[in-house]
């Protein structure tokens, strides 16, 4: 999947610490599901989340979050990504397209925006920062997932790719009013 | 008080007499029971009186006459459906319709303003083609427009849709109108109740008795009657009573919601309809908007309403008439509609002798109340169904021959 | 808001949903009679009750089991299929 957002991001740093969105979805992903998949992943060396509905952080960069009972999602360093995607499927495990839109979304404001496009509170995630969350945003289905300490939160989103433009419209749109924007990746906390 | 109010208070002979005859009793029996004093059941009995002379007929309303459904809907009349059967049927109804002012002194309120289904993709103007199509061949003034002709009938048009939805074009069918719900239910029973028919309030079927597969007896809140002929027009309680004589039938109950807005100067005249945002909106003679959407999306017998329907309804509302976005909502509510697969209704017959169904009205059954009535009560008098609702038999299910009107009734009106 | 709660995703509002009608057991299409089947295909049971019904967590795709009132519109239980409700 390549960016989503045609503006390049500006390189403002005050947007990142007001509320900055970055485009993350260039990066390598591979996904899997099937009652053999926790087993195979294992088999590939991969740590995995314990609970559905939990994610980890890989010690090569990047993540892996378990989605449900059995599907998982990997992201992040293009050589590990590969190498699943490559790797002999066993028997129960069954490859997920991963044609995702996914975002970062970062700053002092952050909040203000997702209250007003998702019916969760996010801020559950401060009581447990493994959690994984997939619901319904601006209209969208998402999954959602919080990385980066609590004093500096950063929200990961992925939502299917063709919702991306108008999901990063919408976003973009309400982060302009709350005097943020576009961000480009490396001004992430 | 003023002296001409206080002169009404105490007369005994009022020069405005009531609707129709409150009754103390039931009779012991009648030659038709007709379940449910919403507009079909009542436009039943009046023709059941005036073509067939049949009179000795009792009209069984759990609560208020018109309280149901009848009093619920967004009125909205038109014949431009999609199968042949749909649309000789409407057609015949927007012709009775035309007289019914005339005929039972009351004025319906009856406006002829147009009806606009507006098209946002291609497949919903090929769908418009076809129903053009067919509704020319039957004689139905009918005709797809382009997004001018639209812009002309309403002005206040956004055409674009707030640029996601842009409108491609429209079926536009002249004939289409709006009337005054409970007026109807009010002249059909009056016309009835003139006629010999009894109509009961506040009178609950709690049972009906069948002996050898047939009808002989309704149990009621107030006492049992015998009768041999049972019309059922209960609208979202079919399967309740279908219940009671042991049918089976595919229908199923979602609430259908509605809402008003505030009062405002008169400034759509067509009734307009969009298959893509879900929404379809007029202006009453009190300079309301009338506003309805789909089904609710999930089965509920009841009449409770939900603040999504709202926001959901207002948001697309929206995007056809961004300049609505000070009015103010004034009401909603909910009916509930007896869906049937192929949005067609169940008319006729059925297994049970002397048991007749007038049900499967779903989202769509106002402007169908006049004919109806009179193919109902020709299939009740003569116990064989009216050459017009031949397509919606129950047997159709078990043949697996369906009535699919679906692209012409999708968006509840 | 209607409040469902996914035994997976936890309780979340209803827009988060899509309804796929009561669970009804299928007869068996090679010995059944066609009244049968078109019973199976076509008719519903309408009236209402407290009945289970098919239910999908659209934002994860977790389908599962609701006990619900449809008079009242009150969801007693819910369950992943295959477990004890
Ligand atoms: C929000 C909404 C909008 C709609 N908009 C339109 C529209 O624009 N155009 C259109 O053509 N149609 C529309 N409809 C559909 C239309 O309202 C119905 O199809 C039609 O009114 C059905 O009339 P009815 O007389 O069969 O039923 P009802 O008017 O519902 O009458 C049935 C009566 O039966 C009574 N009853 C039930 N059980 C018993 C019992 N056991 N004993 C005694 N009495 C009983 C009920 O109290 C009720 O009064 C709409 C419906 C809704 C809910």
């Amino acid at each position: 999947m390549n960016a989503v957002t045609s503006a390049r991001p500006v390189s403002d740093v005050a947007h990142a610490t007001c509320l900055g969105i970055a485009d993350l979805s260039a990066r390598a992903r591979a996904g899997a599901k099937g009652p053999g998949t926790a087993a195979w992943l294992a088999g590939l060396g991969l740590p995995l989340p314990a609970r559905p509905n939990s994610w980890l952080a890989l010690p090569e960069g990047g993540l892996i979050a378990r989605l449900g009972n059995t599907e998982y999602l990997i992201e992040g360093n293009a050589a590990l990504v590969e190498s699943v995607l490559r790797a002999p499927r066993a028997a129960g495990v069954y490859p997920v397209l991963r044609q995702d839109a996914a975002f970062a979304l970062c700053g002092s404001r952050v909040n203000e925006l997702l209250l007003q496009v998702c019916n969760v509170d996010f801020r559950c995630l401060a009581a447990d920062p493994a959690l994984v969350l997939l619901t319904s945003m601006a209209g969208v289905g998402v999954t959602v997932l919080r990385s980066g300490d609590i004093a500096n939160p950063v929200f990961r989103l992925w939502c299917d790719g063709t919702y991306g433009h108008y999901l990063a419209t919408t976003l973009l749109e309400i982060a302009g009013e709350l005097g943020g924007g576009g961000i480009a990746p490396d001004l992430l906390p | 008080m003023p002296w001409r109010l206080l002169r009404f208070a105490t007369a005994k002979q009022h020069p405005e007499p009531r609707m129709f005859t409150a009754h103390a009793e039931l009779k012991k029996s009648y030659d038709v029971v007709i379940i449910g004093g919403g507009g079909h059941g009542l436009s039943a009995a009046y023709y059941l009186g005036r073509d067939h002379g049949i009179t000795n007929v009792a009209v069984l309303e759990k609560g208020y006459i018109g309280g149901g459904n009848t009093g619920r809907n967004t009125t909205i009349i038109r014949s431009n459906y999609l199968t042949p059967e749909g649309v000789k049927f409407y057609d015949e109804s927007v012709r009775l319709w035309q007289d019914l002012s005339t005929e039972f002194d009351l004025n319906l309120f009856y406006a002829n303003r147009g009806h606009f289904t507006l098209a946002h993709t291609d497949s919903a103007l090929r769908t418009m083609r076809w129903r053009a199509e067919v509704n020319k061949h039957y004689g139905v003034d009918s005709e797809v427009v382009g997004p001018d002709f639209v812009k002309q009938a309403a002005p206040m048009i956004d055409l674009s849709c707030g640029g996601h939805a842009p409108i491609l074009g429209a079926l536009y069918h002249a004939p289409g109108s709006v009337a005054r719900h409970d007026a109807v239910a009010w002249g059909y029973g009056k016309g009835a109740d003139l006629r010999g028919a009894e109509i009961h309030q506040q009178t609950e079927v709690l049972g009906i008795v069948v002996k050898g597969g047939k009808v002989c007896g309704v149990q009621t809140s107030r006492g049992f009657i015998e009768t041999n002929k049972v019309l059922c027009a209960v609208a979202g309680f079919t399967p309740r009573i279908l219940e009671m004589v042991d049918i089976k039938t595919p229908l199923y109950i979602h609430p259908l919601q509605a809402m008003v807005s505030e009062p405002i100067k008169p400034w759509l005249d067509p009734i307009l309809v969009s298959g893509s945002l879900h929404i379809y909106i007029s202006q009453s003679a009190r300079g309301e908007l009338v506003m309805g959407a789909s089904l609710d999306p999930y089965e509920v017998q009841s009449t409770r309403s939900t603040l999504d329907f709202v926001e959901g309804l207002s948001a697309h509302m929206l995007d056809m008439f961004p300049f609505l976005s000070h009015v103010k909502v004034m009401r909603q509510w909910a009916g509930m509609a007896d869906m049937t697969p192929d949005f067609a209704p169940i008319m006729g017959k059925t297994p049970v002798e002397g048991f007749y169904l007038d049900a499967g009205w779903g989202t769509w059954g106002f402007k169908a109340t006049p004919v109806c009535g009179k193919t109902m009560a020709h299939t009740v008098a003569t116990d064989t169904p009216h050459p017009l609702i031949h397509g919606f038999s129950l047997d159709r299910f078990r043949n697996y021959a369906l009535t699919g009107e679906k692209g012409a009734a999708s968006v509840g009106h | 808001m209607k409040i469902m709660t996914c035994p997976i995703n936890g309780p979340r509002p209803v827009s988060e949903f899509f309804y796929w009608g009561e669970m009804r057991p299928m007869p068996d299409p090679d010995t059944c009679s066609d009244d049968a089947w078109a019973d199976y295909v076509f008719n519903r049971n309408g009236a209402p009750g407290v009945k289970k019904e098919w239910w999908c967590h659209t934002a994860s795709n977790t389908w599962f089991v609701a006990v619900r009132d449809t008079e009242k519109d009150q969801v007693l239980r819910t369950y992943l299929y295959g477990e004890q409700p």
